[in-house]
């Protein structure tokens, strides 16, 4: 595994664009993790208050609520990781150096493991960041910073990482088949955000179908990813107004985007294994 | 030790067989020549025993049998069109390279200043010229001091000069006692640069043998004198000769089964006559190809 990061760790370290994208995303995340208390700000600016309370004491930095928090705003803006493993499978088709690589000296087995230990690597460092900063936020804001307090619902930042290897791996695989990558970003923005959330939403709320399809969507690919840190509908703010929400994902919700990675994995060893390299 | 055996290898695509059955071995120290026109199998063959093109069925094996991943480690390979990346320099490229195929990057600077590109190290692979590109190549596949070196259609692209440095630099790396396998549809390359060949044609070997014995002398000899007639009517009374012509100024005679040039000039010296001319035709690879195309159809 190390030899197979360290290949790709030579690919990208001088790569610009990979720097740029991955900068973009902490960036992006952090803005919106951390970025709550300028909106809360601005609501009391403009004399807006939710349901007569000063926005500003919203304890939305308290721990352990934060994690929970600030890994379902994370989430909005995971589509981002998906350009980079994009843009870093589609250089290997176009300039086939996937081929030469393997005739080089490489295994097709190495090969996804390079790639799989890329997806590790960046989804670790930003679930490492959505931590730090979350630290300091909650130190800063929180009312509660008691340890026990600060570590506890730790699973949340499990579920984030889960979603962002289980999101980029859909993403490998719709970039070894969709070989122009323009094209593949396309087509993964439209499935993920407009698509699939269309097709489940009818399926789960449509008043006349509901009762028989409403069981299914759970093991849609998008939807089960996001399950993992709450649906954009399922915000963990509404219990600063109704009190009750839904913390962390059920049993199930675990099991699925896990047999999903199977799936993509499985998926791209076969098509790495059945298509022939022709340059 | 043999350095690759194929045994049987077919590659169907779809109702095309590109290569059909095909069985090879290649010896240590062999240049050898996979000779055949364009669509005749040669790539898809090599593709094949690169593995980045499934074969449909039979089997290969490197160095006696040294696992496929390890063995392509030790083969330096230039296939068609130089493939890296185009956002990373020379240097950085071959580094990959390096890391790939476990050489060090010791090596690097040395190889770059080798094949002329040491200068350019710096500056990004998409703004090098296609010779460039093809000397980055050559670099690469030189980089880990390979015992076997790969070779498709090695002159391809390149103009006269980039010709001669190529055949010159098989020769080069040959005379190491390295083993070289190149494809190519040119039969006076193979002839210039190999000593072992095999004939393709629509994924069927045709022909396998040495260079060497396929080209030896053939029974003809030209001869001349000063004066012609007097030649031709003292030849004709050699009891080796089986025909002879007359063709622009000189004689061409045919010789017996077991006559040589030395036998025939003997003949000639007793007889009190001093060749001018005597020279034993050599075959050349066009024609006994030709030969054999057409003993196959």
């Amino acid at each position: 595994m190390i030899r197979a990061f360290t290949l790709e760790w030579l690919k990208l370290k001088h790569y610009k664009v990979f720097w740029i994208l991955f900068g973009l995303y902490l960036l992006a995340q952090l803005i919106i993790t951390n970025g709550g208390i300028f909106f809360l700000e601005w609501l009391q600016s403009k004399e807006i208050d939710i349901e007569g309370i000063d926005p500003t004491i919203l304890p939305i930095y308290d721990f352990p609520d934060i994690w929970h928090n600030a890994t379902w705003l994370g989430s909005f803006v995971k589509i981002l990781i998906s350009f980079i493993i994009i843009v870093s499978v589609n250089n290997e088709l176009s300039y086939n150096t996937l081929r030469q690589n393997i005739i080089d000296g490489i295994s097709k087995r190495e090969f996804l493991l390079s790639k799989l230990s890329l997806i590790l690597f960046l989804a670790g460092v930003c679930t490492l960041v959505l931590f730090t900063s979350g630290l300091i936020a909650g130190f800063m804001y929180s009312h509660v910073t008691d340890l026990k307090y600060v570590f506890s619902n730790m699973e949340h930042l499990v579920a984030y990482f889960m979603q962002l290897v289980v999101f980029s791996l859909f993403a490998f695989s719709v970039a070894m088949v969709i070989k122009k990558a323009g094209f593949a970003i396309v087509l993964i923005f439209l499935y993920s955000m407009v698509f699939e959330p269309i097709i489940t939403a009818i399926l789960e709320f449509a008043p006349f179908t509901k009762d028989y399809t409403e069981g299914i969507v759970k093991f849609f690919p998008i939807y089960s990813i996001e399950k993992l840190c709450g649906k954009f509908y399922e915000s963990p703010f509404a219990r600063y107004i109704f009190q009750e929400i839904k913390e962390g994902p059920l049993w199930f919700e675990w099991i699925i985007p896990v047999i999903w990675a199977f799936i993509y994995l499985t998926f791209i060893t076969w098509i790495l294994n059945k298509r022939d390299l022709k340059s | 030790m043999s350095v690759l055996k194929i045994n049987k290898l077919t590659k169907k695509f779809g109702k095309l067989t590109a290569v059909d059955q095909l069985d090879l071995t290649i010896e240590e120290g062999q240049v050898y020549g996979i000779l055949g026109p364009n669509g005749s199998g040669k790539t898809t063959t090599l593709g094949m025993i690169l593995e980045v093109v499934a074969p449909s069925s039979g089997s290969f094996e490197w160095f006696g049998g040294v696992e496929n991943v390890a063995a392509r480690q030790k083969i330096g390979a230039i296939l068609e069109t130089p493939c890296f990346y185009s956002y990373l320099t020379a240097v950085q490229n071959l580094r990959i390279v390096a890391h790939i195929k476990k050489c060090g990057t010791s090596n690097i600077d040395n190889i770059l200043k080798q094949v002329n590109l040491f200068e350019r190290r710096n500056d990004k692979f998409k703004n090098f010229s296609l010779g460039m590109k093809q000397r980055l190549s050559l670099a690469a596949a030189l980089l880990s001091d390979p015992p076997v070196l790969m070779l498709d259609e090695p002159t391809n692209g390149l103009d006269p000069e980039g010709i001669a440095e190529v055949r010159q630099l098989i020769r080069d790396i040959a005379a190491q006692g390295k083993t070289i396998i190149m494809a190519s549809h040119l039969l006076d390359e193979v002839q210039k640069v190999c000593t072992d060949f095999c004939i393709l044609r629509k994924g069927v070997k045709l022909h396998e043998g040495s260079v060497h014995e396929i080209l030896g002398e053939t029974n003809v000899v030209e001869i001349s004198s000063t004066d012609l007639d007097q030649l031709t009517t003292t030849v004709s009374k050699f009891e080796g000769l089986e025909k002879l012509e007359k063709e622009n100024g000189s004689l061409k005679a045919f010789l017996k089964e077991g006559q040589s040039s030395d036998h025939l000039n003997r003949f000639c010296f007793d007889q009190g006559i001093a060749l001018k001319k005597l020279i034993p035709q050599s075959k050349s690879l066009e024609q006994e190809f030709l030969k054999i195309l057409k003993e196959n159809d």
